[in-house]
């Protein structure tokens, strides 16, 4: 029998490359793969999702939320991801499946999902004109503030798209979570779409 | 077109697939195989105000019942679709 030897590798792997790109002068974009993550699926069971928020309240000090936003606990991001379900994100090795099973025990079904999603943090100040060439959603700060998340489609490809707290020289920050098969087309679709204004591009192994 | 989702907002068509007439019920099964026919087969071409089914499966995922005019677009009333946050409603 084949011996097979399992590695974890990033799905942008091959099709990030760090460094500059496009046109140059200052990078009016930034785009960074966040590599060392756990992401967790919670899916509140029929008739249970307020038990499910009040579990989520429980443990993280807020409630699971209710509606398109992301919520920063102290050890992970809380994104709502669809109607009774959100998902649970954290550094890696943070938040687990072990974990949270207890957590939600008898209230939600979870699925992880931590390699099955590749996570893309998009800055600068070209990052919200960048993405309304691909993007439906107004992505202005009165529309979309801090906070905000949204479960919609990105060159047809579904995301998971949400405005992290802004950058230390106050940039705005969208994070981005796309299915792992999807995210190399995806990537570069976003960096053609960057490219006139220059990106910087990287990966981290750090949430922020 | 653009749908209003009564959990993402408004949307553009692309991010929805149309399912066709809410309207059909799934009659019981001792209802006879004209019945059974009339419900997986007919269908009324509607020129007007109908109910329809779409799902959002480029956002939320949810199943939601829409009132369109197909003569205009218009569309007058967009709610879940039975089973969709029934979490919530412990439907
Ligand atoms: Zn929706």
């Amino acid at each position: 029998m084949a011996d097979f030897s399992w590695y974890i590798r990033s799905p942008l792997e091959r099709a990030l490359v760090a460094g500059r790109y496009g046109a140059p002068g200052e990078a009016g974009v930034s785009l960074t793969e966040i590599r060392n993550f756990d992401l967790v699926q919670v899916m509140a069971r029929r008739g249970k999702a307020a038990e499910t928020v009040n579990a989520a309240k429980a443990r993280f000090g807020v409630g699971a939320p209710e509606t398109p936003e992301a919520v920063d606990t102290t050890d992970a991001t809380l994104i709502w991801s669809g109607p009774d379900q959100f998902l649970v994100l954290s550094r890696g090795g943070g938040q687990r499946m072990e974990t949270l099973a207890r957590v939600f025990a008898g209230l939600a079904s979870l699925s992880d999902q931590s390699h099955a999603r590749a996570l893309i943090s998009v800055s600068g100040d070209k990052a919200r004109t960048m993405l309304a060439k691909v993007s439906s959603i107004d992505l202005h700060p009165e529309m979309f503030p801090v906070g905000t998340a949204a479960a919609t489609s990105i060159d047809h490809t579904s995301v998971t798209l949400w405005r992290g707290k802004n950058r230390q020289d106050g940039q705005a920050v969208f994070n981005l979570l796309v299915f792992a098969t999807f995210a190399e087309s995806l990537w570069h679709t976003m960096l053609d779409s960057a490219a006139e204004y220059g990106v910087t591009i990287a990966h981290s192994e750090e949430l922020a | 077109m653009r749908i209003v989702c009564p959990f993402c907002g408004e949307r553009e068509l692309g991010e929805f697939t149309y399912l066709g007439d809410a309207k059909p019920q799934r009659p019981p099964a001792d209802a006879g195989e004209d019945a059974v026919y009339d419900y997986v087969y007919l269908r009324d071409n509607i020129a007007g105000v109908m109910s329809e089914h779409w799902y959002h499966g480029g956002g939320c995922r949810a199943w939601l019942k829409v009132t369109r005019n197909t003569l205009t677009h218009e569309i007058s009333a967009v709610e879940p679709a039975a089973g969709a946050g029934s979490a919530k409603v412990g439907a």
